[in-house]
């Protein structure tokens, strides 16, 4: 079996090809554009995937179903709909930076974000940005990062949307939304809501998940208005998370978690001669309360508040050269019954390079230095190439320094905190080969990261666990993206998508894999589409991973299949119903051991499209 | 076209086949765990069982998982300790509020404890049909710890009786429990003197009592002292206790930032882990913190017939090991791979 995975790489790199998985929806909208354009200008050497509007929709249950299902990113899921961490490329869920109209929101506690807290439907564009982003989105984008925009036009739009949805374990959702324009205006409003009692029963366990219900309510507002030589926006959003955790196969949860985030950007943006510039003013909100027993009132929180004030400007030199600079200003103040009161002050000076040499041959440098902070603050860099050889063939190649700064759960956590702690580093190297034959797009990427100075808790003396800088990790992997588009005839098409990944991901010490990251992932969508009429089924091969760091446990591989269905009325308004059937063949998997995941359970959805 | 997507699907069926991989082989299970060392392993802290390894006198045998290795079936999340009466062995699975109950010779499955009892932690017999366990209850309550006391003849507990909070180890003596309030998540300073349903007498002693022993009619309690991240540390102390007349007789104290654990006798001599260290002290001439004989960072230790068994639980996340020392000569004489979290030592005989 040993030789597998080098027969499956073999294959990719045989019949070599990338998918930007899917065409999206929005691409077809004229005019849009992105709060963020750094992710569009300064990563042509970084593979940058897409999430198209339907394949959100079709798993808007929460942001982990989402990624999981269609991108190469292993989620260690605590029972469904609980803590959900990601690892993308063998990184740790730190390492992973989730971006939000361009702005990095993981938490000022845990440096991390749970994904399950994240409704997918309040953003028009995901993205998915593989490899270091350290540069330009800061702590935390060492194996890649996580883009959700809210995207603006000025063309005539007035679209609402409702959707509701029902399905198993009394789960029911919904969702409204309305985009208007008119003017100079840009102006999109939208809430939604998922609640389940989550009550699955443990495939062939005679036990049932009795504590995992949730509540999540998000809302968003998005504006923008043109200006004489710019543009204002304003992008804002609200999320509740209310949750019980789930026990395991052995333990009653008792446990359950609340959790509030607010984020509001204002941006101004203004041609001044030939520089395009940009101020912008964020605030973040984060608020958790930790139960540990639910029926009890006492809990243990904490809150932080981070503003973040930023200028940049950007001028396009003879069409080729492309600079932006940029100088942020962040301050982060938190306090929590475990953290005590503290802040964090950072300034961060960026500069941005994109040397467009030909049609066919572009690369960019960058650079980041930050200032302020009470720990040695490193000096990051990147430089991506993209050549393009031929009409179909494309090879791009990036490397870069990234870091991770200690949160303030390794700082001043009570007891344990160690301010003495200095960020994480890591080095990274990716080369990406892209083809594209008519609706065929392969991509195969190769990349290796090494980190040091990981930051990990261990017991000292006394018992207390203390964060040291101590492990030193090595991944190396190579991700496989394939999509093609089959038309059948006028009325009918065939849409495949695949993705695979192979992760070596090494603690260089015990010479051991690391913990919950499985070698071998892959997912594929199959789509039948005959007019307004869709079919698909969905697959998911998530390979072992260990559980103990000498590799002596682990949990074990499962497949599992989902199925779908959708049609939509083709009148105006339109609406459009379907259903999903998940997990067909009631497969018992776990996510992470002994906590066990869904059996069979049916969704469905009534979409109004106004 | 048609070829890459027949690829594409073969590299899906490759990866599949790695779920055939798991090499489960039938472990060894002995006739019988007579006369040998139980380590009892937490397990992985959140998400996993906890289990038993077994190694006989003579170390020709060595047998990993042997509850479920005879039963079929786990024994729960954190097996945080065991105790003994008559033909049974009592393991108390904390994090899944049950104790689990096996012959000690066959180690089949007996009964189990699951009502009544709240975050249970050790447990001990007394006069042949009653069993005691310490229960945290909510660990931020520290108002609702307690005693369950246990019918053995039914296997149920038959009353509770609150204790100040953080009830750990206990120890017998003379028909009475005495229980060391270690402190839980937090810390305190008692010992409670338990004579049939009620609390008889409370002891006070250093902070952090972490460990007892019995000898004659001396009881000995290690005392931690409070870590320094409380901001009011305090140093270890070793406290005799006089249990004829149930009062402190001598305190003998550490460096203030010296937090000795792990405290067992051999003969005359007491043993305790400190600062990497396992430290003698001859009970004749005690003076802390005695003579260091062996180095290692060790997660509970127990000494016994000439020699000292030591669980090191490495990085808390991996297979641990017992190392037994040779205390003539204070050399290692073997080295077996544990469960993961190795945190209990007992003696089957």
């Amino acid at each position: 079996m040993k030789q597998n995975w080098l027969h499956i790489v073999f294959i990719f790199f045989l019949c070599t090809a990338s998918a930007y998985a899917q065409l999206d929806s929005i691409q077809h909208l004229p005019e849009v554009m992105l709060t963020d354009s750094k992710l569009v200008h300064f990563s042509k050497g970084f593979k940058l995937e897409k999430l198209s509007d339907s394949l959100v929709k079709r798993n808007a249950t929460s942001l982990t179903e989402t990624l999981r299902y269609n991108t190469s990113i292993y989620f260690k899921e605590n029972g469904f709909g609980m803590v959900s961490s990601p690892s993308f490329r063998g990184t740790n869920a730190a390492q992973t930076a989730v971006v939000w109209n361009g702005i990095n929101i993981n938490s000022v506690f845990t440096g991390q974000t749970d994904f399950n807290t994240i409704s997918p439907l309040n953003y028009n564009e995901i993205s998915i940005r593989s490899g270091g982003g350290g540069v330009q989105y800061g702590s935390g984008a060492v194996g890649g990062s996580i883009h959700l925009n809210n995207t603006y036009s000025f063309k005539k739009i007035d679209t609402t949307e409702v959707g509701l949805r029902y399905g198993s374990f009394s789960t029911v959702g919904g969702n409204a939304s309305t985009t208007q324009t008119w003017g100079d205006h840009y102006l999109n409003i939208g809430v939604d809501f998922i609640s389940s009692e989550n009550d699955y029963d443990y495939v062939g366990k005679e036990q049932r998940n009795n504590h995992g219900q949730f509540v999540r309510f998000a809302a968003k507002v998005n504006e923008a208005r043109k200006l004489k030589r710019g543009v204002a926006t304003w992008n804002s959003e609200y999320t509740y998370n209310d949750r019980n955790f789930s026990g395991s196969l052995n333990t009653k949860g008792k446990d359950a978690y609340k959790d509030i985030t607010t984020r509001n950007l204002w941006q101004l943006q203004q041609k001044v001669g030939v520089f395009n510039t940009k101020g912008s003013v964020a605030h973040l909100f984060e608020q958790y309360n930790y139960f540990p027993e639910s029926e009890n009132p006492f809990n243990t929180g904490g809150k932080a508040n981070t503003f973040i004030g930023a200028f940049q400007s950007e001028v396009l030199l003879q069409k080729k050269i492309r600079i932006n600079g940029k100088l942020e200003y962040t301050y982060v103040k938190a306090e929590g019954d475990n953290v005590g009161d503290n802040s964090r002050k950072t300034l961060a000076a960026v500069l941005l390079m994109n040397y467009k040499l030909s049609e066919k041959f572009n690369y960019g440098i960058n650079f980041r230095q930050e200032f302020l902070n009470d720990f040695d603050n490193p000096f990051l860099f990147s430089a991506d190439a993209k050549y393009s050889v031929s009409k179909n063939y494309a090879l791009r190649i990036n490397g870069s320094k990234n870091y991770r700064v200690p949160t303030f759960n390794d700082l001043y956590w009570y007891a344990g905190g160690n301010i003495d702690l200095k960020p994480e580093t890591s080095y990274q190297v990716e080369l990406g080969q892209e083809v594209s034959v008519g609706k065929l797009k392969v991509d195969v990427a190769a990349y290796y990261i090494s980190s040091e100075d990981l930051i990990k808790w261990i017991p000292g003396n006394g018992g207390l666990w203390q964060p040291v800088n101590i492990s030193k990790t090595r991944n190396y992997g190579i991700e496989a993206v394939l999509g093609y588009f089959l038309k059948l005839n006028n009325k009918q098409s065939l849409d495949f998508n695949a993705n695979y990944s192979y992760t070596k991901a090494e603690d260089l010490e015990k010479e051991k894999q690391l913990i919950y990251v499985p070698f071998h992932k892959t997912s594929s969508t199959i789509e039948y589409n005959f007019k307004h009429f869709s079919f698909y089924i969905q697959g998911l091969f998530n390979g072992e991973a260990y559980t103990a760091t000498d590799n002596s446990e682990s949990v074990a591989s499962y497949t599992i299949f989902n199925l779908g269905a959708q049609y939509t009325l083709p009148f105006n308004p339109n609406i459009t119903f379907g259903g999903r059937l998940k997990n067909v063949f009631n497969v018992y998997y776990e996510n992470v051991a002994y906590r066990p995941m869904p059996s069979r359970s049916i969704q469905i959805f009534l979409n109004f499209n106004i | 076209m048609k070829k890459i997507i027949f690829m594409a699907f073969t590299a899906l069926l490759f990866a599949a086949c790695n779920s055939d991989d798991d090499n489960v082989q039938s472990e060894y299970i002995p006739a019988a765990f007579a006369k040998g060392i139980f380590i009892t392993n937490e397990g992985p802290f959140n998400n996993g069982s906890g289990n038993i390894t077994y190694i006989s006198e003579d170390y020709s045998t060595v047998a990993q998982n042997i509850y479920r290795n005879v039963n079929g079936t786990e024994l729960g999340n954190i097996v945080q300790s065991m105790g003994f009466n008559d033909d049974n062995a009592y393991i108390v699975v904390s994090n899944s509020q049950k104790i689990v109950i096996a012959n000690r010779y066959t180690f089949q499955s007996v009964d189990s404890i699951k009502t009544d009892l709240n975050n249970p932690r050790y447990f001990v017999s007394i006069g042949g049909n009653k069993g005691y366990v310490s229960n945290w209850g909510d660990p931020n309550d520290n108002a609702d710890d307690y005693l369950a006391v246990v019918d053995l003849r039914t296997n149920t507990v038959s009353s509770t009786i609150p204790v100040a909070f953080g009830p750990e180890r206990m120890v017998t003596y003379n028909n009475k429990i005495y229980v060391a309030h270690q402190g839980a998540y937090g810390q305190n300073n008692l010992i409670s003197v338990i004579s049939g349903t009620s609390v008889e007498n409370t002891i006070t002693v250093g902070d952090v009592p972490n460990s007892m022993v019995v000898s004659g009619s001396t009881l000995y309690v290690l005392c931690g002292g409070n870590p320094s991240y409380t901001g009011t540390e305090t140093a270890g102390s070793l406290v005799k206790i006089d249990l004829s007349i149930g009062q402190v007789t001598q305190t003998y104290s550490l460096g203030t930032t010296q937090h000795p654990s792990s405290l067992t006798m051999d003969g005359t001599n007491l043993f305790y882990n400190l600062d990497g260290k396992v430290y003698k002290v001859n009970t004749a001439s005690i003076s802390l913190p005695g003579t260091d004989i062996i180095s290692g960072n060790f997660y509970t230790l127990q000494a016994k017939d000439g020699k000292l068994y030591a669980a090191d639980a490495k990085d808390f996340a991996s297979k641990g090991s017992l190392v037994i020392y040779d205390l003539s000569t204070n050399q290692q004489i073997q080295d077996y791979q544990t469960g993961i979290v190795p945190g209990g030592i007992y003696f089957n005989e």
